[in-house]
């Protein structure tokens, strides 16, 4: 830092501005990735937008409060590095969309399926608008707490909340439509007698 | 609690973020009633499965050659190195969209016509059109900064001025700066060509500063919206600053508490909240050495550096 009496000094302080860069930031590397991912669509800009990601972090880690959640910090971080990629009114869109389709759903309150695959939750998390996949994934997969979330997403945590509550009822909606349609969601001892019994003459 | 609340509110449960009444409350349900019951262990169930697989998925993890490459990149950018960049210029040029390229190429064929605008304005100032018309010669990268009296030169505003006094006394003797320094050689690379190797051009080629002044830290700091490039030295005894920042010749004005000084070399400022500041300028940078030194020691100071500042700014501004 400044002040120092050599340029030595210097050297050291960058030294250590790793050392607990490297200790609190990149451990989350790979948790980043998957949202950078989800954001992007695409592994190439998936890699990109970390790298501007972590390369503004270590830029700014001065403003770090040691302490407190650094994988929020850098998610927010990462939120304001894609925005400022793609300037474009296509999430917002996408918000009105999904706003559109809940109306229709929320009143149906689907009991939730067991015994479902990956395959089978990946699959009904793709389906969901991307409003609401965002949200689900930020708070049931990397287990940010609201206000992070709201604090990376700049929007009211309110919004966060009501956002989250949709998106894990339709989550179940999907599974619960999927598995009226292919079979799944009840026990598996269940589903193997009813495959004997359509074998039987 | 009726079964219809405790399902609007059990995914909450599960996030542990209701209050402790409300827990109380589901818990009593739960102990009343089975489907319930069934229901949370499925929800838990279900949050459990769609983490796992979300984390498990082959394609969403981060290739680990990737990732070394990135530690080792962002290691050697933290010490201020500048590693290979790990985005390939190919794969930037395909992440662009038609529309992004399209601008890209109006705004270099803009960029190309106002600089073959600028050649020619510059040669027609340096081109005689009549005889007995006196040109005004374009200085050469070489010279030293020159106080002409024909020609109204060397403007150096106040704001100016007193910006780098705030930044020599918020930085280098408070230390109280809202944002951190940074790395002079990535600043240059970042913000002005003209910090790359300035610090060489204030030292010596003996790697020393002259007049016997200790160099202390070499960075790039921001005060109150300015940027500077910031060099700081230890002079008898006193913190000096060697300061620069880009400015817009167009918008000045000669303040009054500006007077040149008998070298023809540097300009002074007199005085700014008690700190002594000696200036000049290139085309579009003024360069400032304040510090608590007498006068004349800080005309010094700044006499026997501006030769090479002068020639490495005034270098680094023609290439660009």
């Amino acid at each position: 830092m400044f002040g120092s009496a050599s340029k030595s000094e210097s050297l050291s302080d960058s030294a250590v501005r790793w050392a607990a860069f490297e200790t609190e930031a990149m451990p989350h590397v790979s948790s980043l990735f998957r949202v950078a991912l989800w954001l992007t669509r695409d592994r190439a800009e998936a890699e990109d937008l970390l790298q501007e990601t972590l390369m503004e972090a270590l830029s700014s880690f001065h403003r770090f409060a040691q302490g407190t959640n650094c994988r929020a910090w850098l998610v927010s971080i990462l939120y304001h590095m894609q925005s400022k990629r793609r300037r474009t009114a296509a999430r917002l869109h996408l918000v009105s969309d999904a706003e559109e389709r809940i109306a229709e759903t929320t009143a149906f309150e689907p009991s939730t399926p067991q015994n479902v695959t990956d395959e089978e939750v990946l699959g009904a998390l793709e389906r969901l608008p991307r409003t609401f996949q965002e949200v689900v994934i930020l708070a049931d997969i990397e287990e940010m707490s609201y206000k992070e979330i709201a604090s990376a997403l700049e929007v009211p945590v309110g919004t966060v909340m009501s956002r989250i509550s949709r998106g894990r009822k339709l989550l179940r909606t999907e599974l619960a439509s999927y598995a009226n349609t292919h079979g799944f969601g009840r026990s598996t001892q269940h589903r193997i007698s009813e495959k004997e019994s359509l074998r039987e003459p | 609690m009726q079964c219809r609340e405790f399902k609007e509110i059990a995914d909450s449960y599960l996030s542990n973020e209701l209050t402790i009444e409300t827990n109380h409350g589901i818990i009593a349900h739960l102990e009343q009633c089975a489907d319930c019951r069934q229901d949370l262990k499925a929800r838990r169930e279900l949050r459990g499965k769609l983490r796992e697989a979300f984390i498990k998925a082959p394609e969403n993890q981060l290739q680990s050659e990737f990732a070394d490459r990135l530690s080792t990149q962002l290691h050697e950018y933290s010490l201020g190195k500048r590693g290979a960049p790990l985005v390939s210029p190919r794969r930037w040029q395909s992440s662009m969209t038609r529309k992004q390229r399209t601008w890209l190429a109006l705004a270099a064929c803009l960029l190309l016509a106002m600089g073959l605008g600028l050649v020619m304005v510059r040669k027609r100032l340096v081109t005689p059109k009549a005889p007995g018309e006196i040109a005004v010669s374009k200085p050469k990268p070489n010279d030293s900064p020159e106080v002409n009296p024909e020609i109204p030169i060397s403007i150096v505003r106040t704001e100016l001025a007193k910006s780098a006094v705030g930044d020599h006394r918020d930085c280098a003797i408070k230390f109280r700066l809202a944002e951190k320094p940074i790395d002079l050689e990535v600043a240059g690379q970042k913000y002005d060509p003209v910090y790359i190797n300035l610090t060489k051009a204030v030292l010596s080629q003996q790697g020393a500063a002259p007049l016997d002044a200790q160099f202390v830290e070499a960075h790039s700091c921001v005060f109150e919206g300015r940027r500077f490039a910031h060099i700081v030295l230890k002079y008898h005894g006193q913190v000096v600053s060697f300061l620069v920042t880009d400015f817009e010749p167009t918008k000045g004005v000669q303040p009054e508490s500006v007077r040149r000084s008998a070298d023809p070399q540097v300009i002074t400022c007199s005085q700014f909240d008690g700190y002594k500041v000696s200036c000049f300028e290139t085309a579009h940078h003024a360069v400032f050495i304040v510090s608590d030194l007498p006068e004349g020691d800080n005309l010094a100071l700044a006499r026997a550096l501006a030769p090479s500042v002068f020639a490495h700014i005034t270098r680094t501004e023609n290439l660009t």
